[in-house]
């Protein structure tokens, strides 16, 4: 489409960030957790990664050119789901899972919505609840790294759900990413790497991810299992994918308020969520359920924390 | 309007479900297995055909304005029927619908074919029309309950249809239901768009 | 009766088995209703309050009338009847004494009656708090509560979905999913998101 539109008045500054070089900057950030998890899971991830991206942006062109849309696989969009959907997923899974995972993130999750800029829900996410919904027994069978023969391991979080206690690993196993998980969640050094670029080059702020990880410390600190005050909550941090949670996905540009107020309270929210669903829920953990839940809530958070136009309705009477 | 168009009608071109999207409520809820999707689909045409053929027969004795009521208690009295009936010959079809049957009651489908026909066409049409368009609804149900019991379970009527296929059990789960109901939609826009 | 329980109706009712988006009651009103934030907020408040009182009215009807007379297969259309007539009842009260409200609600109080989820939630505590013909111990209290825990569901669920559905107004939704369709979607994630919530244990 050629736009004509053009509405030029003041000299405007032209910023050189477009949609597409924040995407791939993203996928770049992704790249040390991407080359940690092959490091730790070996060929199984790195198989999986490379279906769920080739899905991912097949079915982006097949839609684009069966709705007659421009196709605009290279703008990165997709490939950056297509590697989210993967990082949550276990490292065991079917080829297909990753398939499927993929094409039900692009379709249902981005697609339907009209397409880039116009989802309510972050696309990977999507396609994470409908896996679990659909195949819990795969989304839930989990390996220690380094540990290629298919032996299953619980994770730190399921070992907790299920016998109320902290299992034996070390903090500093957990930040490193010696532990069972999904693929792209367990190497936290990894991951905050790419996330302090991200920071300092300035695509993502920090209030999404703090509030969101600060509200999960100060919770699980406060409930803990032996009375208020007695929670491990640096464990709680570093286990789950708080961290991918907190900083890629929390943060996408279209599914989480405009405003700081707004997302501040949009990382609260969240924090809550996963603290509720990790200590009295069915489940293990609760990200990718807290941010979708906040990301249905975020055109309520925006109406609210709308910004006023300066001069303009100050006191309805 | 003839009287095979009266039959047809809520077949296809009004169908209750897909196009008028009226009842969905049991619709939904009760589509997770073809059995219970036929089982709810006949007593619906039952509630349907006996409060349509009763109002069209008393439609000229009924008050104008306290009619919704009196609808209400005709389409209460078969209901209540249906669902002694079922209780009492098939109790496990009974409980696996459960608040779903006397939930016909509300069912906007059964009310607003009593308003919108019974109470103004004689008792032929009437009847014609709840037979169309309880087929109609019995046959969604049938579509929309099929492709759930196959993609979420893996079965038709009970019985396995694929050897190696790992049903996605969300199909078998609320969001299971949502997702279907409004990709047909979709796939029926489409169809009817071009 | 006990804290707990309580708590369980409310996580129940308002996320795990939220009304619309798990047990499906009040579907049809959530479809048509929610393109817009004003009306989908006047048409929960107008559901929550009902629900609530006709929960509270179908339990004495079902304690002192039908169960002790043996009579409970009249539960559906004495339920229903009550239902219309109360909502009748009310949608005149407010007529006469709070006009700004009975703007408010507007056209959907009278509507109300057809609502599945008045109906359902009614059957529903005539089921969970009756064992036999018997109140469980507290059954009034746990009525009245998941009467007013689902009313909060349906509010929760409809303030979701009509914020979403406004800000997709804007949005470039392929043709074929605009209307019901969309809705459908958006309803089967937000489902499948409340989903996170199943299995809560206190």
């Amino acid at each position: 489409m050629k736009n004509n539109l053009y509405v030029i008045t003041s000299p405007y500054c032209r910023a050189r960030i477009s949609t597409s070089r924040i995407m791939w900057t993203v996928s770049a950030a992704l790249l040390p957790a991407t080359t940690a998890a092959i490091f730790l899971f070996g060929k199984a991830a790195f198989i999986i990664i490379v279906y769920s991206i080739i899905a991912s942006i097949c079915t982006e062109a097949i839609i684009q050119y069966l709705s007659k849309k421009p196709i605009t696989i290279f703008d990165g969009s997709a490939f950056l789901t297509g590697l989210l959907v993967a990082f949550n997923l276990p490292p065991t899974v079917p080829w297909w899972i990753a398939v499927i995972g993929s094409v039900v993130a692009i379709g249902i999750g981005k697609q339907v919505f009209g397409g880039l800029g116009q989802n309510i829900f972050n696309p990977a996410l999507v396609g994470r609840v409908f896996l679990m919904a659909s195949w819990p027994h795969y989304m839930t069978n989990f390996t220690l790294p380094f540990v290629y023969d298919a032996v299953t391991s619980p994770t730190p979080l399921t070992i907790l759900k299920h016998s109320k206690s902290l299992p034996s690993v070390s903090y500093w196993d957990l930040f490193l990413g010696l532990r069972g998980g999904c693929i792209g969640e367990v190497c936290i050094a990894a991951l905050l790497l790419g996330a302090i670029v991200l920071l300092f080059l300035g695509y993502i702020s920090l209030y999404i991810p703090l509030s969101f990880i600060a509200t999960v410390g100060l919770l699980t600190y406060l409930f803990g299992p032996t009375g208020i005050g007695s929670g491990d909550w640096l464990f709680h941090l570093l286990s789950g994918g708080l961290i991918l949670g907190a900083f890629f996905m929390a943060t996408d540009y279209v599914t989480s308020p405009l405003t700081k107020k707004g997302q501040i309270i949009f990382g609260i929210g969240c924090g809550i969520i996963t603290t509720v669903i990790r200590l009295w829920g069915g489940y293990p953990e609760g990200v990718s359920y807290a941010i979708l839940i906040m990301n249905a809530v975020t055109p309520v958070i925006d109406n609210f924390t709308k910004t006023r136009i300066y001069g303009t309705n100050i006191k309805k009477e | 309007m003839k009287p095979k168009e009266e039959l047809t009608k809520g077949i296809a071109k009004n169908n209750p479900v897909f196009v008028l999207l009226l009842g969905l409520c049991p619709f939904l809820a009760v589509s997770v297995s073809v059995i219970n999707g036929i089982g709810m689909g006949i007593a619906a045409l039952f509630v349907l055909l006996g409060s349509n053929l009763i109002i069209s027969l008393i439609r000229n004795f009924i008050p104008e304005r306290i009619r919704i009521p009196c609808y209400i208690v005709i389409i209460a009295t078969f209901v209540t029927i249906v669902e002694l009936t079922m209780k009492a010959y098939l109790p496990t079809l009974a409980q696996a619908l459960g608040i779903y049957v006397p939930l016909i009651v509300v069912n906007c489908m059964v009310l607003g074919r009593a308003e919108a026909f019974a109470s103004k066409n004689n008792l032929f049409s009437s009847f014609l029309d709840a037979i169309g368009m309880g087929i109609g609804f019995t046959l969604a149900l049938l579509v929309i309950s099929a492709i759930r019991e196959i993609l979420g379970n893996g079965t038709f009527l009970g019985l396995k249809i694929f050897s190696e296929f790992e049903p996605a059990i969300v199909f078998a789960l609320p969001p299971g239901a949502l997702l279907v109901i409004g990709l047909l939609l979709a796939f029926l826009n489409r169809k009817r768009g071009k | 009766m006990e804290i707990e329980y309580l708590l369980r109706i409310f996580i129940s009712s308002v996320f795990v088995n939220n009304v619309i988006l798990s047990r499906f009651l009040g579907l049809c009103s959530f479809i048509a209703i929610s393109k817009e934030i004003k009306p989908a907020v006047a048409m929960s408040f107008a559901v929550l309050f009902v629900i609530t009182m006709s929960s509270l009215i179908t339990w004495g009807i079902f304690r002192f009338l039908l169960a002790p007379f043996h009579i409970e297969y009249l539960r559906t259309i004495s339920f229903i009847l009550v239902i219309a007539t109360f909502v009748q009842l009310v949608e005149m009260v407010i007529r006469k004494f709070a006009p700004a409200l009975y703007r408010f609600f507007g056209i959907y109080l009278p509507l109300i009656t057809v609502n599945c989820a008045v109906l359902g939630v009614a059957v529903l505590n005539s089921e969970m708090f009756f064992q036999n013909g018997k109140p469980i111990s507290g059954s009034f209290v746990y009525s009245l509560f998941q009467g007013i825990c689902v009313g909060l569901g349906y509010l929760v669920a409809m303030v979701l979905m009509s914020s979403i559905r406004h800000r997709l107004e804007l949005a470039d939704v392929p043709k074929a999913f605009q209307g019901p369709a969309i809705g459908f979607i958006i309803a089967a994630i937000l489902s499948m998101a409340f989903l996170g919530f199943s299995g809560f244990r206190i």
